[in-house]
């Protein structure tokens, strides 16, 4: 899951970097929060998951 | 006279003696406009004119010079052939040397106040935390700094600074002039610079190097200590001094590179026309998100404290041990932003370097506008108007600002100090109730949320009234965000920064703390942390006469 979360995380980044082939400023707008929405999903959505399933408070 | 006649000779006396003091602070009256003399043609100064000022003689110094008078004149001048004295070209020279020698102490100077910072973040995060891990957070602080500046020294300054090409303010840094690029959709994409490993490196052993290395360098040690906060009462000491070297070494300087070495993120504006092209004045993306990206994933990765979350995962406060110093390090880091924002014009003697009185209103300002919005949050959500977080909000208001703090006004900075203030107590709860990403001292929230909030704002609020030499990142023209006429071009450029902070920054934070957990272990043992990280850490306790309350 942490190689997945990893992944999903960077590839928001590569999601924003091909807005810069597009031409108009909206369409660009809008990919760009699309690849935020991934990365901030890879964290909270996968990573942070993986972690909280073994959380040390978990196991008292 | 009757009573009218004495009523008016009276007022009309009164007002003649109370006008001059009522108009004492307003503008003076504009003189009467005279015939203008007709001026005749202005005459060249030729050499011989210089060469005969009159200065003060020898005799005249020896008297001493109580009033200042005589002290500075044209014998200071440096003369480059005696045999023909003083001349026009060395006036020039001179002209040119003291713009450049008031920059250099303008950046050194708050490049100092930069560094005194550290101690700021070492009080509040040591105040934060409980007694008995004093020593170990205070020594994490006081070594990031030596730690970073070895990495920065060794290859950090090299790959960000390596290939940013002449700075006019700082009278050229020529030979940092060689950025390693590649292609991409038909465009230039600098990836880091190669010039200045060591400082000696392809002739950078250089003064206007120098200055620019330092003042970076105390920029990189700021984003460093952001993580010891997050990560304290926990973290093995030898797994931060590694994470600090690379922190040092790469993360930060790879996106300090492509926000301010010359890098991609700097040239959306000149290659994909995205407004100025990426703009942090002074770092709230570059220092302070890069510092609070990294802290989340070393808390993440270093998961929460003993006893902060019940069994069902219900949060528990765990108290600041000394609420008194916490205050006086936010004041100190407050101090220290003087240095940071206004300091980011790296001079303040060019075109539009007389900013600097704007930026540095506009960090107070923001910082003023973050504590008021924190603790009136605070205040009217749980009843009390609370310290710490009053504190943080401060911090937090003065990190949103150092993105926009030369290109907003002061009603932006107000704006944008208020939101980050009511931002950063809604990200602690949310950080620490919905994530359980357990962070002692709210860094996450104050540096990485209020960051990335700071990269946005200028954005929207640049109100593109700023004129530093004409152009920004090689663009023409002024930085304006959507709130005063800009097309989104700037919102884009400003939103493609956030991403790579949340989905580059943090991927590689995240990938080099995951290493140095499976190489050497994040983690202290149970055993340690309970005890107190001071002892099994540090071997000394930070308040040796104090009697600790031990949970084992």
């Amino acid at each position: 899951m942490i190689l997945i979360g990893i992944l999903v995380t960077l590839l928001g980044f590569v999601i924003s970097i091909f807005s810069l082939a597009l031409s108009s400023v909206g369409a660009r707008l809008v990919v760009v929060l699309l690849g935020l929405a991934v990365s901030l999903y890879g964290i909270i959505g996968v990573l942070n998951k993986a972690y909280l399933k073994n959380a040390i408070w978990k196991k008292g | 006279m009757n009573m009218t006649t004495k009523r008016l000779l009276t007022f009309l006396l009164v007002a003649l003696c109370l006008g001059p003091l009522g108009f004492a602070q307003g503008p003076a009256a504009a003189p009467a406009v005279a015939a203008a003399p007709a001026t005749p043609a202005p005459k060249p100064i030729t050499d011989a004119d210089v060469a005969n000022v009159p200065v003060p003689t020898a005799d005249a110094h020896a008297k001493g010079d109580p009033d200042g008078s005589l002290t500075g004149n044209a014998s200071d001048v440096t003369v480059s052939d005696s045999k023909k004295g003083l001349t026009i070209g060395d006036l020039v020279n001179q002209v040119g040397q003291n713009k450049v020698a008031i920059n250099f102490v303008w950046t050194l100077v708050t490049g100092f106040l930069v560094m005194f910072m550290q101690a700021g973040f070492a009080i509040v995060e040591a105040g934060l935390c409980r007694a008995k891990n004093a020593n170990h957070t205070m020594m994490m602080n006081f070594m990031v700094y030596g730690v970073g500046m070895l990495a920065y020294w060794l290859i950090g300054f090299a790959i960000q600074e390596g290939g940013v090409g002449a700075i006019a303010n700082l009278g050229g840094t020529a030979p940092l002039s060689s950025e390693y690029a590649i292609t991409l959709f038909g465009k230039s994409f600098g990836l880091f610079g190669q010039n200045g490993l060591f400082l000696v490196h392809k002739g950078t052993y250089d003064v206007g190097v120098m200055v620019l290395f330092l003042f970076q360098m105390v920029f990189m040690d700021t984003a460093l200590t952001i993580v010891t906060g997050a990560a304290a009462e926990r973290w093995k000491y030898a797994a931060f001094v590694a994470a600090s070297f690379l922190m040092g070494a790469f993360t930060y300087p790879i996106f300090a590179n492509w926000a301010w070495g010359g890098g991609w993120l700097s040239a959306l504006g000149t290659n994909f026309s995205l407004g100025k092209g990426y703009c942090d004045f002074a770092g709230s993306g570059v220092v302070h998100a890069v510092g609070g990206i990294t802290a989340l994933a070393t808390s993440m990765i270093l998961g929460p404290r003993i006893g902060k979350y019940t069994r069902e995962g219900k949060s528990n406060a765990i108290l600041a041990h000394d609420i008194v110093i916490v205050l006086t390090g936010c004041f100190i880091l407050a101090f220290g932003w003087f240095g940071f924002n206004p300091g980011s014009t790296l001079g303040a003697s060019s075109n539009g370097n007389l900013r600097i009185s704007s930026i540095a209103v506009n960090t107070m300002l923001a910082g003023m506008a973050g504590s008021f919005g924190a603790m009136l949050y605070m205040w009217l959500r749980y009843g009390k108007p609370d310290a710490s977080m009053s504190g943080n909000g401060l911090l937090a208001g003065l990190v949103a600002i150092t993105a926009p703090s030369g290109f907003v006004n002061p009603v932006g900075a107000v704006i944008i100090g208020l939101i980050a203030g009511v931002l950063v107590c809604i990200s602690v709860e949310y950080i620490d109730r919905v994530l359980k990403v357990d962070d002692p001292v709210g860094a996450i929230s104050v540096h990485g949320t209020n960051g990335l909030w700071g990269v946005l704002s200028v954005g929207l609020f640049a109100d593109g009234k700023s004129n530093y030499g004409g152009a920004w990142n090689g663009v023409n023209g002024s930085v304006t965000g959507i709130f005063y006429g800009d097309n989104g071009g700037q919102l884009v450029a400003q939103l493609i920064g956030i991403v790579t902070l949340v989905g580059f920054v943090f991927t590689l934070s995240f990938v080099f703390n995951l290493l140095i957990d499976w190489i050497m272990g994040q983690r202290v043992s149970a055993k340690t942390e309970l005890q107190g990280l001071d002892l099994p850490e540090m071997g000394a306790l930070g308040y040796p006469e104090f009697e600790l309350k031990s949970e084992i």
